[in-house]
């Protein structure tokens, strides 16, 4: 499953769901979010890379009536494993960091993470802590995770193993735009 | 500690009622302090720029934040404060214990100490050195204000000889 598909199948698992808010992690992750289904409810970064499951968490700490959704990516968390550490001490139920792990730095022009050589993200993320980490290889196996997700108290950590797709479209570049969108889409 | 319970009134009045921080010495007092204050929640982050982060969220999410940091984390959070706080306009209370400035005795820290204002000026983060412990609450508050209205995030700085007044004394020859 390429990150594209996997994203859509998300998206699409949310249904008519137009207020639960998703975080993207900077290029890739965000373009394909955006390509998926732009709503207000999308966070899209256009920098800070590593900071999205960090924003989720602070979210999920200011909104615990909503389920939070993070779109991050492995070269990004790679970069701020501290977060996980905090995720797992801080313990918000309705937390779902999820980690597309094409094993590649693919926004930069491909070179590899440590995922591609025995770093193993799920783990790390259970060993921090975080009671339902998982990895999924499959659409079945993401679904069944991302529905899960939804109804079981977390933190969820979801590490996605998909193939790189080539990114599609761009979201707004106005970082205001988007962060007014998104509060007025959560207040 | 007088300060430190200034620090707290600040944070109060300004409505602020979550601090993500990075822990220092003088901090801790400022952290015992805000046991008086149930309202406001305290989050430890293992680094400062994830501080920033976790303290992004808590804005979008409808909570007015303050990160509170030592001087040397600042190097730490460069590229969080200049491409999520600044361009998303994020506004939050940057509080930032200072080292390396008059009293140090760790030359390690001066280097950063000394580079603090011009590195906030030259991002365009308006700061602001709190001068005595009479008046810090008065000024963290009008700093944190000033944020949340203009979603221009500021910083308040706190001086050694504010924070470790007797740490200066033995400094002196």
């Amino acid at each position: 499953v390429t990150r594209l598909e996997a994203t859509r199948l998300l998206v699409s698992a949310l249904g008519s769901d137009q207020t639960t808010p998703i975080v993207a992690s900077l290029g890739h992750p965000a373009y394909d979010l955006f390509a998926a289904g732009d709503r207000p409810a999308n966070f899209y970064t256009w920098g800070s890379m590593g900071l999205a499951s960090s924003i989720g968490l602070g979210l999920a700490m200011a909104r615990p009536d909503r389920r939070v959704v993070v779109l991050d990516g492995d070269g990004s968390l790679l970069m701020n494993l501290g977060s996980l550490a905090t995720i797992g001490w801080t313990r918000p139920k309705n937390l779902i960091l999820v980690v597309w792990d094409n094993q590649s730095y693919a926004t930069t022009g491909g070179q590899d993470t440590a995922t591609a050589h025995g770093a193993d993200l799920a783990a790390t993320a259970s060993g921090m802590g975080i009671r339902h980490s998982v990895t999924v290889r499959s659409e079945l196996e993401l679904k069944d995770a991302f529905t899960r997700a939804l109804t079981q108290d977390g933190p969820w950590t979801i590490v996605a193993r998909v193939d790189e797709s080539p990114p599609s479209t761009k979201p707004p570049l106005d970082c205001v735009f988007i962060k007014n969108r998104f509060m007025a889409a959560l207040a | 500690v007088t300060w430190a319970a200034g620090v707290c009134a600040g944070f109060a009045a300004a409505g602020i009622t979550h601090v993500v921080y990075v822990p220092d010495n003088p901090l801790s007092h400022v952290l015992s302090a805000l046991k008086a204050y149930p309202g406001i929640k305290t989050t430890l982050a293992t680094r400062e720029e994830e501080a920033f982060g976790i303290a992004a969220g808590l804005y979008l999410g409808g909570v007015q934040p303050a990160v509170m940091l030592q001087s040397s984390g600042l190097g730490n959070s460069l590229n969080a404060i200049t491409s999520l706080i600044v361009p998303y306009q994020v506004p939050m209370l940057i509080l930032i214990s200072m080292r390396g400035d008059a009293g140090e005795w760790n030359s390690a820290q001066v280097p950063m100490g000394r580079a603090v204002r011009p590195i906030l000026d030259s991002m365009g983060i308006p700061h602001t050195t709190v001068d005595s412990a009479a008046a810090v609450a008065a000024t963290v508050e009008l700093v944190a204000r000033t944020a949340f209205d203009t979603r221009l995030s500021g910083a308040c700085l706190l001086p050694r000889r504010l924070t470790a007044p007797r740490v200066v004394e033995e400094a002196r020859p």
